[in-house]
């Protein structure tokens, strides 16, 4: 919300300094977004156009007699075009300092100008939303010779104050001034409230709320209303506030909204049949805004109509057909209190925001209607209207009273305040407090619904102590119950993974494209990101291409998975390598090793076990160069070769490689235990094995480890061959056991026995013969 | 002179000569073996007493044992002298120490997660837990039970991205405290870290998902100002020992009194007007944070008379933006090679 520090410094004594005062309001819980600064204007004073003639040398030009308040008047040429005798208008005298310019006497064609008459442009005003076609217009209301930079506010500046949505009793320039009266301790200087008109209006017009979402709605109806135009002052207010001025009736409602808070809105009274009435749209009803558009309605739309038809959509804008025109001179002033929520969604579905909703979204406290009321009375009386009493339907409820004690301050913020001082702060702010014994019993202020429960008072004593005051203290942590299991398991996966020359990276969990049983949003921002992701390879792979070159990628998150209309989630880790290109046969993928040996390290860096491979196939890796690898009997990771058309998809240069880890079916780690070294010495027997190639490696260690018994404290296939010297079908291997004993040294007869069982046991189960 | 005496003088020579031209160790070795080894000359020697008359086979063998000594002797100086050579030689090498490593190719911890966990660690240090939770989350934990009641104005606030009526993608890691109070009785002491989604354009300064770090602190005798000293500690253990942290009233439905916390620019330390990190302000906002409301104690069956809670949401890229000095929030969802790699450790 945009607010001139001259309005403020209405109600409220303020420090010179525009930063001094944004710190305060930050410090208060209302952040200024911007400190709009107003440029150095000095030197323009309040004129009148006591003569005014063509220039006797230009066409283009006029020479006025300008009086300035002092003896003699001022003459000054000037190429505008609206000038006329009689106008009041901003003069720059010599000296003046203007944005980019500063006044001297100069002389135009043989008339010595001894000034400047100013265009709202020179007063860094809008030009669009004032006298565009030339010099600006003021009026009577400004004494001639006053500074006018003063008299209109244009040398302070506007700050853009950003309001919680608690706080709708503070989107107004009182609700701010209040604020910044209480936190320096100084007075609060506010008109009057109080509704000066009794006098029924003859007849007197109805008003009624057929809506639950209304609480309180009051009219007010004024006659003899000349719809002009606003003195310059209330123009320049609304303009430097960011609302444009347009009539002298519509400004009045703007000013009182931005004032008070309260949105109000003007009704051309002749244009309304009957009363007015608070309630929901009817089906098919249609309504033409102010703004020009044509509506449908819907009962979920809440309204303000007449007898006939709806008037107005409630609390967010009103319709062209009872609009205030130049014609107007009877109005019927609405003021009421709406539900926040019901307002947001007739907002929402005419598809509207104004500076009313986004008020009455909050909902407005009902008492501000009667403020804001009395208020636009007194401005519209001052404008020569006639008013009559206002009358009102639904009630203003009374905030409950609550009770705090100075141990409720304490025991929130960890400070002892003497409870008088607990007292001034919240009078400060508007609260009555009796603190005639120890329990405080505290009536919040109307316009402050958001104080309903003793808590809220504490932050209120907050505030005004400053939460700066408040002391820092660590506190020392009692003994609970809640564990980091899984969180412990995510770093240290990360770190093994880091280890293991794997870069982390981090991906969109949303995804363009959404397979059987994947998870939709309803609203995406976009099509690109419709689905929640049921992998993270994909990613981790579309990165890699574009990297182009080797890499190791990996990616800790959640995947989705719709099952039965249940949202699955499981954490994952998910890798993704870029290999080197390599002239590798067919039967050989010494990466896809590379990576198998990375999971297993992982695993058993995790779990205390390497976990076992077997062959598996998936969608989009490799047929040949996919496995999963178990622990017990749980499949905890699945691994492969990106398949070939999916590879030359994405583009890659280089070969792809792609894995995942369940986290979640990892179990506990395996607390290892030590066992000692045996004090002799092992030994080892190589065996070259020609075998079929369909026999796995991992199938002749368990075979040799098997027959060669309790001595065999390794075994591991360390070679592989295939090639011409083989017999097709077949291929060598070299396997190596190592062999030691507890009890004494293993003899060389003991180790070539033990070898030979091994080679029958091959031989019988695996069909291999030793090669020689 | 005896036989013996002169053969032992000539061998004796004859082992100076070879121990002389001996240049490393093997060579040294080989004479003492070709001397004095078990077949070598000097053995020969011996053998040969046998055949002096017994009266003079003491002498003899005194002679042979002395010399014997004396050839060790020599061997034992020139293997001083070789290895102190050696050592010499040794001494003088040098190498260009500039000459360029080839470290091992570790990989990286993202920077995200850096910062996720030495916020945890510097948490765990002081009690608390861990704990991590689904990102699809009901309405009812994202909202209802942190006393954000349907209609609620702040509601609109969380621009989220729904899955049906009910379901949506958390857009804060909120709903931990509610899960983590449920499952357990006071006092609870935990921070939740965790991806975080809202319908936020893309740019510089935006993601549509995000991480949190959320923070509990439950328990009697809880109160604002241990809220301030524990944030002071994070903002100092992230950023450096001299952070200040400022605390301003702010509003939000779940806590009350609520704050918003800033901590002072790492980069400018307030004393650039132009600084591209915090505009010149001096001030960095980190999140929010407050004392539980006692609606959300309550939402949970705790006894809100008895205990009271504080609880913190700080955004993790924000974090990590001002850490590291990172111009553009795009960059940690990128899979730059040299982005991770600069910003990356393995610890």
């Amino acid at each position: 919300m945009k607010v001139p520090i001259s309005w403020l410094r209405e109600f409220v004594e303020l420090p010179a300094e525009s930063n001094a005062i944004a710190q305060r309001l930050a410090m208060l819980g209302f952040p200024v977004e911007e400190i709009v600064r107003r440029p150095v204007i000095e030197g323009v004073v309040v004129g009148r156009l006591a003569e005014v003639d063509r220039h006797p040398n230009a066409d283009r030009l006029f020479v006025c007699v300008v009086d300035v308040g002092d003896d003699a008047p001022l003459t000054i040429a000037t190429a505008a075009t609206n000038v006329a005798a009689g106008q009041i208008v901003p003069v720059a005298r010599i000296g003046a300092r203007l944005p980019n310019l500063r006044i001297e006497r100069r002389t135009m064609r043989g008339i010595v100008s001894e000034g400047m008459l100013c265009s709202p442009d020179e007063l860094a005003l809008d030009p669009q939303w004032f006298d565009a076609d030339g010099i600006m217009q003021l009026d009577e209301s400004l004494p001639i010779g006053g500074d006018a930079v003063a008299l209109l506010g244009l040398r302070d500046d506007v700050l853009d104050v950003e309001i919680t949505s608690n706080r709708v009793d503070a989107m107004s320039v009182i609700g701010l001034a209040r604020e910044l009266a209480a936190s320096y301790g100084v007075p609060l200087r506010l008109p009057s409230f109080v509704n000066a008109a009794k006098k029924p209006a003859e007849p007197a017009p109805r008003v009624g709320i057929a809506s639950a979402d209304c609480s309180y709605f009051v009219v007010q109806r004024f006659d003899h209303v000349h719809v002009g135009r606003s003195c310059a002052r209330v123009r320049v207010r609304l303009a430097l506030c960011g609302v444009r001025p347009l009539s002298s009736i519509v400004d009045v409602s703007n000013y009182v909204m931005l004032e008070t808070g309260e949105p109000l809105h003007f009704y051309d009274a002749g244009s309304v049949q009957g009363g007015l009435v608070a309630r929901d749209a009817l089906p098919d009803e249609v309504l033409t805004t102010l703004d020009g558009v044509t509506r449908a309605l819907d009962p979920k739309v809440l309204v303000i109509a007449d007898e006939s038809r709806a008037l107005g959509v409630a609390g967010v804008m009103g319709g062209s057909s009872s609009e205030v025109g130049e014609r107007t001179t009877s109005i019927l002033l609405e003021a009421a209190a709406f539900a926040g929520a019901r307002i947001r969604r007739s907002a929402q579905f005419v598809g509207l925001r104004t500076e009313a909703s986004s008020r009455h979204e909050r909902s407005v406290p009902p008492a501000l209607a009667d403020a804001a009321c009395a208020r636009a009375a007194q401005m519209l009386v001052e404008l020569g209207a006639v008013a009559y009493a206002p009358v009102c339907a639904g009630s203003v409820h009374s905030a409950p009273r609550l009770s705090l004690t100075q141990h409720d301050v304490e025991r929130t913020l960890g400070q002892v305040l003497a409870p008088g001082r607990i007292a001034s702060h919240l009078r400060a702010l508007g609260c009555e407090v009796d603190d005639r014994s120890e329990v405080l019993q505290v009536l919040p202020p109307a316009w402050r619904a958001d104080l309903t429960i003793p808590a809220d008072l504490v932050e209120e004593i907050a505030r005004m102590e400053g939460y700066d005051a408040i002391e820092a203290v660590v506190p020392a942590v009692t003994a609970h119950d809640v564990s980091s299991r899984e969180y412990e398991r995510e770093r240290q996966a990360a770190r093994v993974m880091a280890a293991l020359g794997y870069h982390e990276t981090i991906t969109y969990s949303l995804r363009a494209r959404g397979g059987e049983g994947s998870v939709a949003l309803r609203n995406p921002l976009s099509e690109e990101q419709r689905y929640l992701r049921s992998a993270i390879e994909p990613a981790l792979l579309d990165d890699l291409a574009r990297i182009g070159r080797p890499f190791r990628l990996f990616e800790i998150g959640h995947v989705f998975a719709s099952e039965g209309g249940i949202v699955v989630e499981v954490p994952l880790l998910s890798m993704a390598v870029a290999g080197e290109q390599t002239n590798e046969p067919a039967w050989s993928d010494a990466q896809f090793i590379r990576l198998k040996g990375d999971l297993q390290a992982f695993l058993r860096e995790l779990t205390g076990n390497a976990g076992s491979v077997r062959p598996v196939q998936r969608a989009g890796l490799h047929p040949g160069k996919t496995a999963g690898l178990s622990i017990g009997d749980v499949d905890v990771a699945l691994f492969g070769r990106v398949e070939p058309r999916a590879e030359r998809d994405r583009g890659a240069s280089f070969p792809l490689y792609a894995g995942s880890v369940r986290l979640d079916r990892l179990g506990d780690t395996l607390r290892p235990r030590y066992r000692p070294p045996s004090r002799f010495p092992s030994t080892y027997r190589d065996l070259a094995l020609a075998v079929g190639v369909e026999v796995s490696a991992e199938s002749v260690e368990a075979a040799t480890a098997h027959a060669i018994g309790d001595i065999c404290t390794a075994v591991r296939v360390f070679d592989e061959y295939r090639g011409p010297q083989i017999e097709q079908g077949h291929k060598s291997i070299a396997v190596r056991a190592v062999m030691q004993r507890f009890d004494g040294t293993i003899t060389d007869e003991e180790a070539d026995a033990a070898v030979a069982r091994a080679a029958a046991t091959l031989h019988e189960r695996l069909g291999a013969t030793v090669r020689v | 002179m005896t036989d013996v005496a002169s053969s032992l003088e000539a061998l004796a020579k004859r082992l100076a000569a070879a121990v002389e031209a001996a240049n490393d160790e093997q060579a040294l070795e080989a004479a003492r073996v070709r001397y004095l080894g078990r077949n070598g000359e000097v053995t020969a020697i011996r053998r040969s007493i046998g055949r002096l008359a017994p009266a003079d086979r003491p002498g003899a063998g005194k002679t042979i044992n002395d010399a014997v000594a004396a050839m060790e002797r020599v061997l034992d100086e020139r293997r001083a002298g070789l290895a102190a050579r050696d050592v010499e030689a040794a001494l003088a090498h040098r190498i260009d120490v500039t000459f360029p490593a080839q470290p091992p190719a570790l990989g990286t911890i993202h920077p995200i997660r850096r910062v996720i966990d030495d916020a945890c660690a510097y948490f765990e240090r002081h009690g608390f837990a861990v704990v991590l939770g689904p990102e699809v989350e009901p309405d009812y934990y994202n909202f209802d039970a942190l006393n954000i009641p349907p209609g609620h104005p702040a509601r609109e606030g969380f621009d989220s991205f729904w899955i049906d009526d009910t379901l949506l993608l958390r857009p804060h890691t909120s709903p931990m405290q509610i899960r983590t109070m449920q499952m357990h009785k006071p006092p609870i002491a935990i921070v939740a870290p965790g991806r975080c989604y809202r319908r936020d354009a893309v740019d510089a300064r935006h993601l549509f998902q995000f991480h949190q770090i959320e923070g509990l602190l439950v328990d009697r005798g809880i109160h604002f100002g241990h809220l301030k000293g524990m944030l002071t500690g994070l903002c100092r253990t992230l950023f450096g020992a001299y952070q200040e942290v400022r605390f301003r009233p702010s509003y939000f439905p779940f806590t009350e009194p609520s704050a918003e916390v800033d901590t002072t620019c790492p980069k400018c330390t307030g004393h650039a007007s132009a600084c591209s990190m915090c505009g010149g302000s001096g001030w960095i906002e980190l999140g929010g944070a407050g004392m539980v409301h006692p609606n959300v104690l309550r939402e949970v069956g705790y006894d809100a008379d008895a205990v009271c809670g504080w609880a913190f949401g700080f955004g993790a890229e924000r974090l990590a933006l001002v850490r590291y000095d990172v111009d553009d929030i795009r960059r940690f969802v990128d899979s730059d090679p040299d982005f991770l790699e600069q910003l990356g450790t393995i610890s």
